[in-house]
């Protein structure tokens, strides 16, 4: 009976020691899916300390997160929207109209300090905004020779689905939570650019966990 | 015979208890100030001394801390619960002439790595460890 007692214990004193050893590694092997889809962020400074900022979020990690982040306009993950950021811009009829065109170009708006290009394509929103910088001529007497080039490139790609789940909340709020879960169903894309003399700016999704 | 069992018993013994403070990984803190008189701090402890330790801080202590993190915690425990699904991830690298900095999950730690040019400090804890403080904190706060 002692020796059947003694051969129990040892059994099961090394099972329980092989448990504890195994469980953190049993823990990590927890890892997410392959169709896991990541955020990255990419900011290029190119002066003279040239930093340079990688940010890597899982879209399921942000999904999760921004619902039990309550300050300030965020809420619940949604964003209320004041009227006077919108510069009497209305997004949603701008949307409705956008929803109803034929792929092209949607909209150009020149002017002195910019030009603003909003398109259809492709089941994408195109928003592309050219910054101007003017050098006065040297008779500066005629205004016509001031040259004009180029100070900063925004261009930004949202999938259609996105930017309609981003405004599908009440009239002043931005579903944000709502835009995520969109984006996570998208494939692999590029969502921002921005190019100007001091940084470069990337956004984009994949299913890689690290930035190229 | 009998001195023979007793060593065994005590190995054996002390064979389990390694493996069970062991169990969760280390804590390990390394702070270097690179100036006159500047402090080096290195030490690491086992990650499970950390839970255990938390039952002997006084409750007003513990419940001042848990009001200071009162906004935080909800989200450091969401992240906390998602982060052991990302075992090996780079989340922040930020580089620059003089500074560079790391926010990392590998092998279900989390690294923070801070290097400028005045100071270096690494931390690394078991993700599982903040799990279980956050759980602490909770728990405690919601006794009181």
């Amino acid at each position: 009976m002692t020796s059947h007692f003694r051969k129990y214990l040892k059994s099961f004193s090394i099972a329980a020691a092989a448990a504890l050893l195994l469980t953190p590694f049993a823990a990590s092997g927890q890892t997410a899916s392959s169709n896991d889809k990541w955020l990255h962020v990419r900011v290029v400074s190119s002066d003279n300390k040239g930093e340079t900022v990688r940010v890597n979020i899982p879209l399921e990690l942000a999904e999760k997160v921004l619902p039990a982040i309550n300050k300030d306009r965020l809420h619940n993950g949604k964003v209320t929207i004041n009227h006077n950021d919108m510069e009497g811009v209305d997004c949603r009829a701008l949307l409705a109209a956008l929803k109803d065109t034929k792929d092209g170009e949607f909209v150009t708006v020149q002017s002195h300090d910019s030009d603003v290009q909003v398109a259809k394509q492709g089941g994408y929103m195109l928003v592309h905004v050219t910054e101007k910088r003017w050098h006065e001529a040297k008779d500066a007497k005629d205004s016509k020779e001031a040259k004009m080039t180029e100070k900063s490139r925004v261009e930004v790609k949202v999938p259609m689905k996105v930017v309609e789940a981003l405004f599908s909340a009440g009239k002043d709020e931005l579903d944000v939570l709502a835009a995520l879960r969109a984006l996570s169903a998208h494939g692999d894309t590029e969502l921002v650019s921005v190019k100007d003399g001091e940084q470069t700016v990337r956004v984009w999704l994949d299913s890689k966990n690290v930035a190229d | 015979m009998i001195l023979a069992k007793l060593a065994l018993g005590a190995v054996g013994t002390l064979a389990f208890v390694t493996v069970y403070t062991f169990r969760e990984g280390t804590i390990r803190v390394d702070v270097d100030e690179h100036r006159p008189g500047g402090s080096h701090v290195h030490f690491w402890v086992p990650a499970t001394v950390v839970p255990a330790a938390l039952h002997f801080v006084p409750d007003d202590k513990l419940q001042e801390a848990s009001d200071l993190a009162h906004e935080a915690l909800p989200i450091v425990k969401i992240v906390a619960a998602e982060l052991e699904k990302y075992p090996d991830a780079d989340f922040v690298q930020v580089d620059s002439e003089k500074e560079h900095v790391r926010i990392s999950v590998h092998g279900g730690k989390v690294y923070i790595d801070v290097k400028d040019s005045g100071d270096d400090v690494h931390l690394a804890v078991p993700v599982a460890t903040i799990e279980d403080v956050i759980e602490n904190l909770d728990s405690r706060s919601k006794a009181q």
